[in-house]
């Protein structure tokens, strides 16, 4: 079994290909259609951002549960955590497409809006920049706490029991505190980046919603991950009880997501009141219709008929395949929920995939690069046996 | 009719499945085992098989049908009635209902199925093969009939060797498994 992840020079080659064309699109974009490209740069940043929170759910739960089966997987989360810093940059990059996506920024959109007026004291461009700083510094800060603490799990003797519990223990006390702060200000983050782009709307469950939906595609994602480290012989020790749990991980919290998604709309539904309606009348119109179902399709039904079955959930095949529709669900999820408030306009052309290439080539480099940077399985984590001979 | 069982006694879980694993690698039929609480690999290894997770999924799309065509027909067909402007068949506000109808059909049906296939029933007579299979032992409980002498033997031997705490035989009137 390897050991260490060697990233060769030809996919590195190949990322940055991808993420160099990305910013070439994005550039023709701005050049072309800025509301469009800055829609679309929102989308896109937005929907890796959500994969790398996914990780950081994943791992913090993990730590938190003090779970054994997935101890030798850590690795792979926090390779993804690793990309938070690069999100980070690229929302405070947003500050110039500002105007292009949020009404509330433009002070000839105040002017004629009481409700807008009142809102100003929190909506304002300068604060909300500060927020998403302090929001992701604080991320990066715990994201880096942790990697530092399993990174030093590495070094330490394996004889010396006594100090890894310590770590041990020591992550899993960083990782309760991390999410306290993580629910609080993932939530503002959303309601900032998604829900103010529909400035007169309000609901008080889309955070959760997004918290979900974020946590439901970071763990696809670092399923998918682990089934492509496996094909290229790490991980040789995964068998069907790992794959098992790793759809019941995406059953879970696929079902999750259908609850919070129904919830939000069902509650606006039958409340019938204009000023909340008037966000799903906006994305029931001639064309989106399509995507609203699509949504629901991709992100529940699918993943909840598939992995209902015990064999299907146990089958490489069966779970890529739902991971896949699930990738693609999240971007429906997004774009559903960006678009409509910005420009409105039902299109997928050269910017929008454009950009999505560039950020996953982005990501791809990010996340491959820190996992070559230690050892693929930490040899010394207290539960590393139970995981490998993981059984139920 | 009386039947003689040999009855293994067991306080440690591990103990206990290894020598239900050499007693099935063997061929030993094994009667009937008792534990304190589920344990998964027993019932892999005694090949016993459910279907009672099929049959709950089944269960639940009846819930699921019934439920949906009993509102339907309340609300749509039988007595409409216009509820803060809402079309008669609102969909999206049935969902919860049926959920939680689902959840109370499937419930019922599975524990009713479940008690009928196990021939559970109130007021029935349970045989207690040895009174600590209902306390914090592992019990292997074997049918002397179906072994012959010798075998017998030899399973109380690899029992023992398995580290049962206690082997006995019991002689049982009116087996009701």
């Amino acid at each position: 079994m390897k050991e260490q992840l060697q990233v060769s020079t030809r996919f590195k080659t190949v990322c940055l290909i991808l993420a160099a064309a990305g910013a070439g699109t994005f550039a023709a974009g701005l050049f072309s259609d800025r509301e469009t490209a800055w829609a679309a740069y929102l989308v896109t940043n937005y929907y890796f951002f959500s994969l790398s929170m996914g990780g950081v759910f994943f791992y913090v739960i993990q730590n938190i549960t003090q779970s054994g089966w997935s101890s030798a997987f850590k690795r792979v989360p926090e390779a993804m955590m690793a990309y938070m810093p690069f999100a980070a940059v690229f929302f405070l990059l947003l500050y110039f497409g500002t105007s292009h996506i949020y009404r509330w920024s433009l002070p000839e959109v105040i002017a004629g809006d009481e409700l807008l007026q009142n809102r100003t004291a929190y909506l304002n461009v300068p604060f909300f920049y500060l927020r998403i700083f302090i929001c992701f510094a604080l991320w990066v800060i715990f994201i880096r706490i942790l990697r530092i603490l399993s990174l030093r799990e590495d070094s330490l003797d394996p004889a010396d029991q006594d100090g890894i519990m310590a770590l041990f223990s020591k992550s899993e006390l960083y990782s309760k505190i991390f999410i306290f702060i993580l629910i609080i200000t993932f939530s503002l983050s959303a309601f900032d980046l998604i829900m103010s782009i529909d400035v007169h709307w309000y609901s008080t469950i889309f955070a959760f919603k997004n918290l979900i939906a974020a946590f439901l595609h970071g763990v696809s994602v670092m399923v998918l991950i682990i089934f492509i480290l496996h094909k290229r012989g790490y991980f040789s020790f995964l068998n069907q009880y790992h794959l098992h749990d790793f759809a019941r991980y995406i059953f879970m919290l696929s079902i999750m997501w259908g609850y919070f998604w129904f919830a939000q709309f069902m509650l606006i539904w039958y409340g019938n009141i204009p000023e909340e309606t008037v966000y799903y009348y906006l994305r029931w119109q001639k064309g989106w219709e399509t995507l609203f179902f699509l949504e629901i399709g991709l992100n529940w039904a699918v993943p909840f008929m598939l992995l209902l079955p015990v064999k299907t959930s146990r089958n490489m095949t069966v779970i890529t395949v739902v991971i896949i529709f699930l990738i693609i669900g999240q971007y429906v999820d997004l774009f559903v929920q960006v678009i409509p408030g910005t420009t409105g306009m039902l299109r997928f052309g050269l910017t929008e995939a454009g950009l999505f290439l560039g950020y996953a080539g982005l990501f791809a480099l990010v996340v491959a690069t820190a996992l070559s940077k230690a050892r693929i399985i930490g040899p010394n984590h207290p539960y590393l046996e139970e995981s490998m001979k993981h059984k139920f | 009719m009386a039947r003689t069982f040999k009855i293994g006694i067991f306080d440690d879980e591990e103990k206990f499945i290894s020598s239900v694993r050499t007693l099935q690698e063997q061929q030993y039929p094994i009667h009937e085992v008792y534990t304190p609480y589920p344990v998964n690999e027993v019932f892999h290894l005694l090949k016993r098989n459910t279907r009672l997770p099929t049959a709950a999924y089944f269960f639940g799309l009846a819930g699921i049908i019934a439920t949906l065509a009993f509102l339907y027909y309340t609300s749509v067909i039988s007595w409409p009635i216009v509820y803060g402007g809402k079309p008669f068949n609102s969909f999206p506000s049935f969902i919860v209902v049926t959920i939680v109808l689902t959840i109370l059909v499937v419930t019922i049906l599975s524990l009713a199925v479940f008690s009928g296939r196990s021939k559970l029933y109130p007021g029935r007579e349970n045989t207690v093969f040895d009174s600590r299979a209902t306390d914090n032992k592992f019990i292997i409980v074997m049918d002397t009939e179906i072994l012959n002498q010798p075998m017998s033997g030899r399973a109380a031997d690899i029992m023992k060797a398995e580290g049962a705490i206690e082997i006995i035989d019991k002689e049982i009137e009116n087996v009701n498994t």
